[in-house]
């Protein structure tokens, strides 16, 4: 057990403490003007653009979601499963896909929504553009801790303030709201984390912010020293950012029931029940349905931003692209082995039942997805050595291969393996596996036989939301992957920021679909059971 | 203080009809208790009272005005009534003292007058001490009693009670019905108490319900529940009587091919009945059949004796013998009921 624990944490060090320690050092890199950096006017512009789009971002998202759960979980609101199961896609879509679809819709010059109208009435670009694109990307994350806290409120509670003489209305925010608004924060905190550490929508929507100003300083090589005032700025906001949600969530957990002879009534709404079901159905198709549609309308049509009939060319011109068959075998490839690799470590980590070896394991998530691919330029460089394992002294140049992506994916995403692995293994009934020991299984024997079967959901989970994530990864694709040798994010990047939005629009629908069906086939799973 | 009349209320959740046809009337400051076991439509009753539960038929009235028949239905925060459940439901984010002033903020009660009335409330269920506490620092008992205290606090025309001894713990569960009987002599209020614990129903009220089905059996006195049950169900739920099928031949009651002798107070008719008979009315010795003891448990004051009877376990009890498993040993009626067969 310890040597296995002394692994893994090797493991954690190697590939995720030591290239955060060689970033941190970069501060130290001599000839470095710290305040120069730091007030220097485009970094601040930065620093600005990124606190501002993301607070947008994580308003929007909980101004929303909050009503919206309260819809879906406390009311009979009608189509609460597909409105649930639309509001929660953009979850499982990189934000760069939706943000593609918003281009499409409202360029003040050629978007879809000013075509239909005057030219200029819709504009995407800018803060306001950023902030809504990532609030409905970041929807989720408000709206399903809301909706958990929501089931986990005794209808009693709510009862007993009518039974003391308050009316629908002071009951919702006396006592509903008041409960459930500690988890609605941290989830919007979570939105602000998401909106900060985003890429692609603020480089497609053109508002320079840190991740962007990294991605510049990088490409164009001034110096990586440069960026590490950036860095440093991200990793602080992110960790005050995750702190506060943390105490939020735990704050707001111990006044919930803990779900044992929980009783939840829904409020009828009377003649109130399809209006506001209207509403929540046009608030769906806005955020979700709409950049989805435009996407797909954008990959049928000739010219882009003209509407003049309708063209396979971009489908047939994608597919039959040699460039495009190598990088979507690539991202297939890349996704199922991090899905694959994520999926056993996490279990093997989970497994060790020390929090401290769960934590760091989980923390790269948190971790912009720009700062940690600096940190792993920096780290499997070539002139970067350290040592590991125990007197092997060995040079790691990883840097420029597909290896390192494979290594930064795994990284970035151990925490969907090690958290679903946690989950499951709480779930299990340890007695089953302690039945099997007294049958006479050996503890390899038992836990192949009594204890995975039990973990078969997690496990599931764990790899298909990996494979998802990583099969279009834009952020830490596009500075890690070696010159010439594209993956479907990159490729996507690439298509849409320079040459060919048609054919991005291709790639994006090809993915949506592929999503979709995931989804759908899960749903048919768990229907079954 | 008010009365309540409930008039041929139904209640169907679908298929299942979970209250048919009750109609009760409680006079002013009196106790009642409905008494059932689970899915009998007593929390059903008590929260159509409270308005939190739509009925499909029937009226109920309280302080002689209709709250709810057809077309008309009063929202459960105008009817005055308070309710104290089963799971608590003490807000978690608000301190004791904050939980029992609510409903009285509701009302707009000046300050001072609000302070002296919460603190009145604490009092009256011994919990001064904790009025700055959060819930999450009590204990169920305590939460239970800020419950208590919150439903009186705005002196409620009546205290419905739905199950409120049910998640307590034994010792705590005697201590509170004590608590509740002090208060409900000190108060005098009209209160409906539901349960399935027969004690907590005898010892409490004033008249006992018994419901089963949807239906109320049988309402009176706790002593005439107890001793003269109107029907088979009452007479085998209050005081878990043991309830044989079988047929009365002259003075005899026969099962299978055991035939038990009547007591003779017992007005008894020839042909298919049910006997209830309460583990302390039988007697082990005199002349009756020799039955073969199953299993003996010492319970401390006496001794349970389980016997085979037919397709039915029979339970007695009496004093501690030394009866062994596999002996058969003569069983007597010491007295009994009789009801038409089912």
């Amino acid at each position: 057990m310890n040597r296995r624990v002394a692994a893994l944490g090797g493991l954690l060090a190697a590939f995720f403490g030591a290239p955060l320690v060689l970033l941190l050092r970069q501060a130290g890199a001599p000839g470095l003007s710290w305040w120069a950096l730091w007030s220097d006017a485009d970094n601040v512009a930065a620093l600005v653009g990124t606190v501002t789009t993301a607070l947008g971002a994580a308003a929007f998202a909980f101004v929303l979601a909050v009503p919206l759960a309260l819809l879906l979980g406390r009311t009979d609101v009608p189509l609460r499963a597909p409105l649930e199961a639309v509001f929660t896609l953009p979850a499982a879509l990189p934000p760069f896909i939706l943000g593609m679809g918003w281009v499409s819709l409202a360029n003040p010059r050629a978007g879809l929504l000013n075509l239909l109208t005057e030219p200029g009435t819709f504009d995407i670009y800018g803060r306001a553009g950023i902030s809504f694109v990532l609030g409905g990307a970041g929807l989720p994350l408000v709206l399903l801790p809301t909706l958990a806290a929501l089931s986990r409120i005794d209808s009693s509670l709510e009862e007993a303030a009518r039974m003391s003489g308050a009316g629908p209305a002071r009951t919702l925010f006396s006592v509903t709201l008041p409960l459930a608004l500690p988890a609605a924060l941290s989830g919007a905190a979570l939105c602000f984390l998401f909106a900060a550490s985003a890429f692609g929508v603020p480089y497609l929507l053109g508002v320079p912010t840190l991740t962007t100003r990294i991605y510049s300083e990088v490409l164009m090589g001034g110096g990586l020293s440069r960026t590490v005032v950036l860095s440093l700025e991200l990793l602080v906001l992110a960790a005050v950012v995750l702190v506060a949600s943390r105490v939020l969530a735990q704050r707001g957990a111990v006044r919930l029931s803990s779900g044992k002879g929980l009783s939840t009534r829904r409020m009828t709404l009377g003649t109130w029940r399809w209006p506001l079901g209207g509403v929540a159905v046009l608030s769906a198709f806005i955020v979700v349905v709409l950049p989805l549609l435009a996407v797909a309308l954008t990959s049928v049509q000739p010219v882009w931003g003209q509407l003049s009939g309708f063209s396979a060319k971009h489908w047939s011109s994608v597919l039959g692209n040699a460039r495009t068959i190598d990088a979507a075998a690539r991202s297939l490839l890349l996704a199922t082995a991090t899905a694959f690799i994520v999926t056993t470590l996490g279990l093997a980590l989970a497994s060790t039942k020390r929090r401290s070896l769960e934590f760091i394991a989980g923390a790269p998530y948190a971790i912009p997805g720009t700062v940690l691919a600096l940190a792993f330029i920096i780290a499997f460089s070539r002139d970067v050595r350290f040592v590991a394992f125990e007197r092997v002294a060995f040079v790691l140049a990883l840097g420029n291969t597909l290896w390192l992506l494979l290594v930064a994916y795994t990284v970035k995403h151990l925490a969907f393996g090690v958290r679903n692995a946690t989950d499951g293994l709480a779930q299990v009934d340890g007695s089953l596996t302690e039945a099997a020991r007294l049958a006479g299984a050996s503890p390899a024997r038992a836990f192949f036989d009594a204890t995975l079967p039990q973990l078969r959901a997690p496990l599931t989970a764990a790899f298909t939301i990996t494979f998802l994530t990583c099969v279009t990864e834009l952020t830490l694709s596009v500075l890690l992957i070696p010159t010439g040798r594209d993956v479907l994010g990159t490729l996507l990047f690439e298509l849409q920021s320079y040459a060919d939005p048609g054919s991005a629009a291709v790639i994006a629908c090809a993915f949506v679909l592929l999503v979709l069906a995931v989804q759908l086939a899960r749903g048919v799973r768990q229907e079954a059971r | 203080m008010a009365a309540v009349e409930l008039a041929g209320l139904h209640k169907s959740w679908g298929a299942t009809k979970v209250v048919n046809g009750v109609s009760l009337s409680i006079a002013s400051g009196e106790f009642i208790s409905l008494l059932g076991p689970s899915g009998c439509g007593k929390t059903t009753t008590l929260r159509m009272i409270a308005g939190l539960e739509h009925l499909d038929e029937g009226t109920i009235s309280i302080g002689g005005a209709l709250v709810d028949g057809p077309g008309l239905r009063v929202p459960p925060e105008r009817r005055m009534l308070g309710l104290v459940f089963q799971s608590y439901a003490v807000w978690p984010h608000r301190s004791v003292e904050e939980n029992v002033a609510y409903p009285l903020t509701l009302k707009r009660t000046p300050k001072h007058e609000l302070a002296a009335r919460v603190k009145e409330a604490l009092s009256w269920v011994r919990l001064e001490a904790f009025a700055q506490r959060m819930p999450s620092q009590l204990s169920g008992g305590q939460l239970q009693r800020v419950a208590i205290a919150r439903a009186l606090v705005a002196q409620p025309r009546v205290l419905l009670l739905d199950e409120p001894l049910s998640n307590l713990d034994a010792a705590l569960r005697e201590e509170l019905r004590g608590e509740i009987a002090t208060l409900r002599a000190r108060l005098g209020m009209t209160m409906i108490f539901v349960t399935h614990d027969q004690h907590e129903a005898l010892a409490l009220a004033d008249r006992v319900a018994v419901m089963n089905h949807g239906v109320i059996e049988q309402i009176d006195s706790p002593e005439r529940v107890y001793q003269a049950p109107s029907t088979a169900f009452v007479a085998s739920f209050v005081g878990s009587a043991n309830r044989l099928e079988g047929r009365v031949e002259g003075r005899h009651f026969v099962v299978g091919d055991v035939r038990l002798l009547l007591p003779a107070t017992l007005d008894a008719k020839s042909g298919n009945a049910t006997l209830a008979v309460r583990a302390e009315e039988l007697q082990l010795g005199g002349d009756g059949p020799r039955l073969t003891l199953l299993a003996r448990l010492f319970l401390g004051s006496a001794t349970e004796y389980r016997f085979q009877l037919g397709p039915h376990v029979l339970r007695a009890v009496g004093p501690s013998t030394a009866i062994k498993p596999g002996e058969a040993v003569p069983v007597s009626l010491r007295s009994a009921r009789l009801f038409p067969a089912p």
